[in-house]
Parts: structure tokens; sequence; C-alpha cells
């Protein structure tokens, strides 16, 4: 049923893992109306890192949670694999801004891990050697047993990628992931992100007001401005699998294509 | 529904005034949503009991029938006078005694230390278990009523009130203190309003107390008063009297717990307009 | 004011000398035949102490007590507790009952005694229930607070990671209104002991409440006193205990708050 949909890229060669189609949200009704998002498109290949790029205050975490199925938009589709989404899916899980709060004190960081492998009906043993596993890999090794307020914001942070990735979704929706942190934290956590989408390939959506860090991180940045947000520009950065902090911020087509998106969001 | 899309932007004032009847309109489902409930919970009760045979749960209607009566002919009036005017009585005196108690031991953090076990240790015993030694001591006049509930009713007004004075930011003693305030006038305009939230509080928590006591009072010894009405008409198997006697009770105790509120937020306007809680 | 810095001894002599002068001038004003005639002296307080320690009636009193108290209170916990996390969590079930809420919680249950005991008889069975119901408001109330207060974030979160209800409703929203249900229980807990012995004086309900009035009545106000002094220290003990319980239950609220 998707014969008619208008191809807008010339991209159109690996399969789609997710596909927007005409999205809008508005609150309220009638003439009181006040428009979010509109008429949005948006396709996210398998393995892709997408970032979208948008001022504060544009509707991104709206777009975000529509898109997570917290929010359900007022028009348009949200295909994940091919099916309609009405609502969270397994298939999507999603790291929160506010790392302090999404993350459970009353539980230690393994069981805050374990806990979604729990509602999934994943015995016991199975889901804390699994917790044990995704805290691993973001370099948390034998924390199991902590709280996480004995730990800092960007340990903190990093559980709630485990635990995100260790649902095993398809695709991990990030919403200004990194915005509670510092400097080098962020740096850190940046090329951790980096290096488990590449070990463990999985697609990444990333939301930020942050343009350089939509560049480093992003195989495609969506740029969205105006009101009600719609997408205004793409970029497709190509800087290849391998980045660095200082190199690929340096190269010239990072900073070419920054000025562009500077341009794009200066004109509204 | 939601095809808005071709109307020109939304003018102000038309927004407002198309807001207007929705926002009435859902008043009127608020009003519905908070008070559909009751309406069930009495209809309820007056349909299943409306045919009652047990001899000890009459229909509402009885019952109701029993409240108009006995309010008409002043048995009930009399009865709630005697026992309201125990009840403030006695907290006007624990309030009295509490909240300068509490002063004095805020105050004077060492006098606090030596006393707190004393406080704690009077504060643990159950009120109700000093009725019959009150009661049996001073006599069944309304003196030792008004007492017993003074005494039970003191200790979280007292409790309250040292911790809102502890609460009192430093900063706000240490400007009395930088300003030579005198004495007096800290003590009236700074310490004694910096406390009134949990003094309040304090009141709030003693009211249920002091209405408990009170019966308990009256139910003990007395040949007046609610709680002696209630107990009298079972004692003599006027079971719709029983009834009406105890839910009388019950809507007293919510009819002074709202006109409680709103004196509360009167007071202490100052503390919610501040969001300071 | 100023930080009192005193000695631990120093203390605890003018702990003791605060204790022991309201003594000394209770029984100054004893031997001065002021007061009624029927009131004990300290040192007949004190071995009336010694000598209820040895009574069966007494220590039977206490447990009746304490048990119809524990047991009231446990059963209006459990329910206040499951109730308001459903009402806390249902804004439409909120809204609906806020009013019947609020009469209940005013409404004191006290008074209904005598028709519990029209229904249900002069016994522990009747204590129980109208302990329970005094008992539920306070817990009911503070719990729902509790689960009404939940962070957005973890709501989203339990959302997002699509956690079955049954589970959401035992690790996330009970956990994170434990705070505010711990104080519920803690209130209640007072109220269990004080309407247990208002239940049992005015009754014939066997209880601590019950033997101190037995006492006054036959005369032996030593007795009375001393049962009203251990009245108040089981409730101490109990104050005590459940603020340890609640210190150590509620351990990541503490550190979370720093």
């Amino acid at each position: 049923m998707t014969t008619q949909a208008p191809v807008e890229t010339t991209m159109e060669t690996k399969p789609l893992l997710m596909k927007v189609r005409g999205m809008s949200m508005s609150y309220g009704a009638g003439p009181a109306e006040n428009k979010i998002l509109e008429n949005l498109d948006l396709d996210v290949e398998y393995g892709q890192f997408i970032s979208i790029v948008g001022p504060s205050g544009v509707g991104k975490t709206t777009l975000l949670r529509c898109l997570s199925g917290l929010l359900k938009p007022k028009a348009g589709t949200i295909e994940v694999s091919g099916t309609k989404i009405n609502g969270p899916h397994p298939d999507l899980a999603v790291v929160f801004q506010d790392y302090s709060r999404s993350l459970m004190p009353w539980m230690t960081t393994r069981e805050n891990v374990a806990f979604p492998l729990q509602g999934k009906g994943i015995g016991k043993a199975e889901r804390n050697k699994l917790a044990d596993e995704h805290l691993a890999a973001v370099g948390l090794e034998g924390q199991g047993g902590k709280f996480p307020w004995e730990m800092s914001g960007g340990m903190q942070q990093r559980v709630a990628i485990a635990r995100a990735l260790a649902y095993n979704a398809k695709v991990l929706l990030m919403d200004e992931p990194f915005a509670s942190v510092d400097a080098q934290t962020r740096f850190d956590l940046e090329d951790l992100v980096l290096d488990l989408q590449h070990k463990l390939g999985v697609t990444i959506l990333l939301v930020t007001h942050d343009i350089d860090e939509a560049l480093y991180l992003a195989d495609k940045v969506v740029v969205i401005a105006e009101k009600p947000a719609t997408v205004v520009d793409e970029i497709v950065t190509g800087f290849g699998e391998t980045r660095d902090q200082l190199a690929t911020k340096a190269d010239p087509r990072f900073t070419e294509a920054r000025a562009r998106i500077l341009v794009r969001l200066r004109q509204d | 529904m939601t095809n808005a899309t071709l109307n020109a932007p939304a003018v102000p004032s038309r927004a407002s005034k198309a807001k207007a009847p929705s926002s009435s309109a859902a008043a009127g489902r608020k009003i519905l949503v908070s008070s559909w409930l009751i309406v069930a919970v009495v209809a309820a009760w007056w349909f299943g009991s409306a045919n009652s045979t047990n001899f000890f749960i009459p229909s509402l209607e009885s019952i109701l029938e029993a409240l108009v009566r006995d309010l008409g002919n002043g048995v009930i009036i009399s009865g709630a006078w005697y026992s309201l005017s125990n009840l403030f009585v006695g907290l006007a005196l624990a309030a009295f005694f509490g909240i300068c108690g509490g002063l004095l031991l805020g105050e004077v953090p060492l006098l606090l230390k030596i006393v707190d076990p004393i406080i704690h240790f009077f504060r643990a015993v159950p009120q109700a278990a000093l009725v019959p030694m009150i009661i049996g001591v001073f006599g069944m006049g309304q003196g030792p009523k008004m007492g017993t509930i003074a005494f039970a009713c003191m200790w979280p007004i007292l409790l309250n009130t040292i911790d809102g004075i502890l609460g009192i930011e430093p900063t706000v003693r240490k400007f009395s203190k930088v300003y030579r305030i005198p004495r007096g006038l800290h003590f009236r305009r700074v310490i004694l309003p910096g406390a009134t939230p949990q003094i309040v509080a304090g009141i709030r928590v003693a009211l249920p107390i002091g209405i408990t006591v009170m019966v308990v009072s009256e139910m003990f010894a007395s040949i007046e008063g609610l709680g002696f009405y209630i107990l009298n008409s079972s004692a003599t198997f006027k079971v719709p009297e029983t009834w009406a006697g105890a839910l009388l009770v019950g809507v007293i105790g919510y009819i002074i717990s709202i006109l409680f509120v709103l004196v509360e937020k009167r007071i202490l306007r100052w503390y919610h307009a501040s969001g300071a809680q | 004011m100023k930080e009192s810095t005193i000695s631990p001894g120093l203390l605890w002599t003018l702990r003791i000398v605060a204790i022991a002068a309201p003594l000394g001038i209770w029984q100054l004003v004893i031997a001065s035949g002021t007061m009624p005639s029927m009131l004990p002296g300290v040192e007949k307080i004190f071995s009336a102490i010694s000598e209820a320690l040895g009574q069966a009636a007494f220590w039977g009193g206490l447990g009746k007590t304490l048990l119809a108290a524990l047991t009231g209170w446990l059963i209006a916990s459990v329910v206040g507790v499951v109730l308001g996390l459903v009402i806390g969590s249902v804004r439409f079930l909120d809204n609906s009952t806020s009013i019947l809420i609020d009469f209940g919680r005013s409404f004191p249950v006290l008074a209904l005694m005598p028709v519990v005991i029209m229904l249900l008889g002069s016994n522990t069975m009747m204590e129980i229930v109208v302990v329970a119901l005094s008992c539920l408001w306070p817990v009911l109330i503070q719990t729902i607070y509790g689960a009404r207060r939940q962070e957005a974030a973890v709501a989203d979160t339990v959302a997002v990671f699509r956690i079955p209800p049954m589970l959401r409703f035992t690790k996330v929203l009970l956990p994170s209104a434990l705070p505010l249900i711990a104080t519920g229980v803690r209130i209640s807990s007072a109220i269990a002991i004080l309407v247990a012995v208002g239940v049992e004086v005015i009754s014939q309900a066997p209880g601590i409440g019950r033997q101190i009035t037995l006492m006054q009545q036959a005369q032996r106000w030593d007795l009375a006193f001393a049962y009203l002094f251990f009245a108040g220290l089981t409730g101490w003990a109990i104050a005590l205990l459940l603020q340890q319980a609640e210190n150590r239950l509620l351990k990541w609220k503490r550190q979370n708050d720093d």
C-alpha cells in the first residue's frame, strides 16, 4: 500500500526501519488550537544514526514523544518495520534527558536495567545476566549493586543507555540525552554511543538543540524549524564510521554543514 | 475532527470568546464528577435500607425522620451546644498553652533538650485513657471534660509550634539581630508569623483528636451532649436515633474541618501565595 | 538561637531533675491535702508500677489492647494502601472520591461505636472494626497523595518500556508513594492505640483502657496511674519502632533528596 507514496529523497535503496508520513500534532481544538508539528515526514534506515536538530522550544520533545508512542499524533502515520504503531512499541526504546528522574531511585542499577525485561516476562537469572552484560557494555562492569544516586550524572546516563539497549529494541530514541552533563562527560558519552552503535548495529534517532553534537554523531541530520515545526532541511554527513572529537569537527564538510544549518535556522 | 487547517490564525478575543462556554461546560462536568459518587452512595443506602427487616439497620428514611424530629424539638441542638462548647474551650486552652509552651521551648534549645523525653512520653499516652482518670477525680461537669480535651489536644500543637520555630530561616533571625529589632517585636512580628503554618497544621491534627476525646468523655460519663445522645439512644434501643446521632457528629466534624480550611486559607494567604510550602 | 553545647552527663542530670521536680511538687500537693483525697502519692504509684508488672490482668489487658489496635491498624493499612494507589493513579476516581474521603476523614468514628456495638456486640471484633475504620483515612489520604505525585519521567519510562499493570503497581507506584504512605501509617498507629483505648473506656471490650476504668471505679488510683504510665510507654515504643523501620525502608529517599 505504499506504492503511491511520493519519494522525496534520492536514496530509496536500503529497506526502511521507520517511516513517518504527514505527522501533525497540536494541543487544543478549534480557533484556540496550538499547532506544534505539521506534516512531518521522516525515513529511518536500518543501522542509521539520525540527529534531529532544531532551536529550543520548536517542539523537539513533542516530536520525540510522538515517535515513541507516548503521544498520539493528530494526523499522519508512524510505521516501524512495516507496521503502524499506536502507542509504545517493543521495537522502540527511549533514553530520556532527565536521567536522575527516569531511573527509579529505589532500585539498584542492575534492577533498573532488568526492570523492563521483567515486564517482558524474562526470568530472573536471565534478566540479571542481560543487565550485567549491558552494564559492562556501557563501561559499568561490576557496578550493578549500586544505587543510581550513588553515581555521577554521566554514570547514571550510562545506566539509562544500558537499560534501553538491554530492552533489545530496534530503534533507540534519545531526547537531549547529554544536555544535563558537563562538557567532558558529554564527549565521552557521545563516543560511547557511537561505539555501541557500531558494535551492536542498533539504529539511533537523537534529538538535540546542539548543532555540533547533531553533526558529529549522525549519518543524517534532519533540521526542523518554523511554527508549527516541520522538516526544513536534511543533510547526509558522510563522515564514515570512525570519528574523532577534534578531527571530525575540523573537517571542512563539518564546518560547511554547520554553517548551512545555522543559516537555515536563522531564516525563521 | 481535527481538520481545522484552513482556519485563519485565531484572533485572541475570538479565541477567548470561543473558550468561555467550553470552560463553563468543563466546570459543570467537574461538579458532576466530584458529586456523582455521593449521590450514588446516599441513593444506595436509601433504597438498600428502605425495606430493612434488621432491627439494628433501620431505613435511612427513619434515621432522617428521627434526626429532623429531634432537631426540631431542641434535644439535639442543646446537646450539640454542650458538646461544641466543650470542644472549643478545650481547643482554645490547648492552643494557648501549646503555642506558649512551644514558643518558649523552640527559643530555648537547652530547655527543649532537657524536657524532650517528657514531651514524647506525654504525647504517646493514649489520650482517651485520661478520660476516666480526669473525670473520676474532678467529677462529670463541663470543666473536667474541657480540661481533658485541652490536655489531649495540647501535645500536637506544642510539638508543631516547636518544629515551626526551629524551621524559621536563619537569615530571617540574623536580619532581626542585625537591625536590632526589640525582643517583643521580634517575637510578635517575626517568630510567631514564621511558625504560624506549622502551628495551624498542629491545630489541624489536634482537631479530630479533640472531637474523639469529646465523644469519649460524653459517652463515659455525662447526661448531656451528643455523645450522651448517641449512647443513651442505643441503651434505650432507639436505633434510628443512634444512627442519626452518629451521622450528625460526622456531619459536624466535616463542617468544622471545612470551616477550618477556609480560616486556614485566610490566615496563611502569604504562605500559599509565596509558594513557600 | 545559639547551639547549646553541654556534656551528656549534665544533660541527663538536668533531665532527671526535670522529671523529679514535678513529681516532688505532686507529692507536696498530695501531702498538703488541697487536691481530692483519692489521688495517690508518688511512692504509691511507683509501687503500683512494680505491682502491675506481676499482674496477669495487666498483661492480659495490655495484650488485648495491642492485639486489637495492631489488627485494626494492619487491616486499615493494607486496605488504605491498595485503595489509595488505585484512586491516586486514576484521575477520574480521584476526582469522584474526594468529597467522600474528606467526609470520612473528618468523621469521628468513635461516635459510630454504639452502632457497631449494636451490630457486632461489645467485644474485640467490634473494637477491631472501629480501630480499622479510624485508621483507614490517614493511610488512604497519604497514599493518594503519594500516588498522585508520581514523577512524569517515571510515568514516561513505565509507558515506553510497556511495564505491565501489576508490575507497575508493585515495583513503581508502591515504592514511589512509600515515603508518604509511611507518614500515613505512622499517624494511624497513634490513632489505633488512641481509639482502641477509647473503645475500651466506654464499652465492655477487654483491654488496658477497660482495666484503667475498672481500677478507677475500685478506687485503686495507684494502679490506674500505673496502667496509664504503661499505656504511654507502649505508645512511645511503637512510635520509636516505626521511626526505625521507616528510616531503614526509605534509605533511598533520604539519599536521593540530598
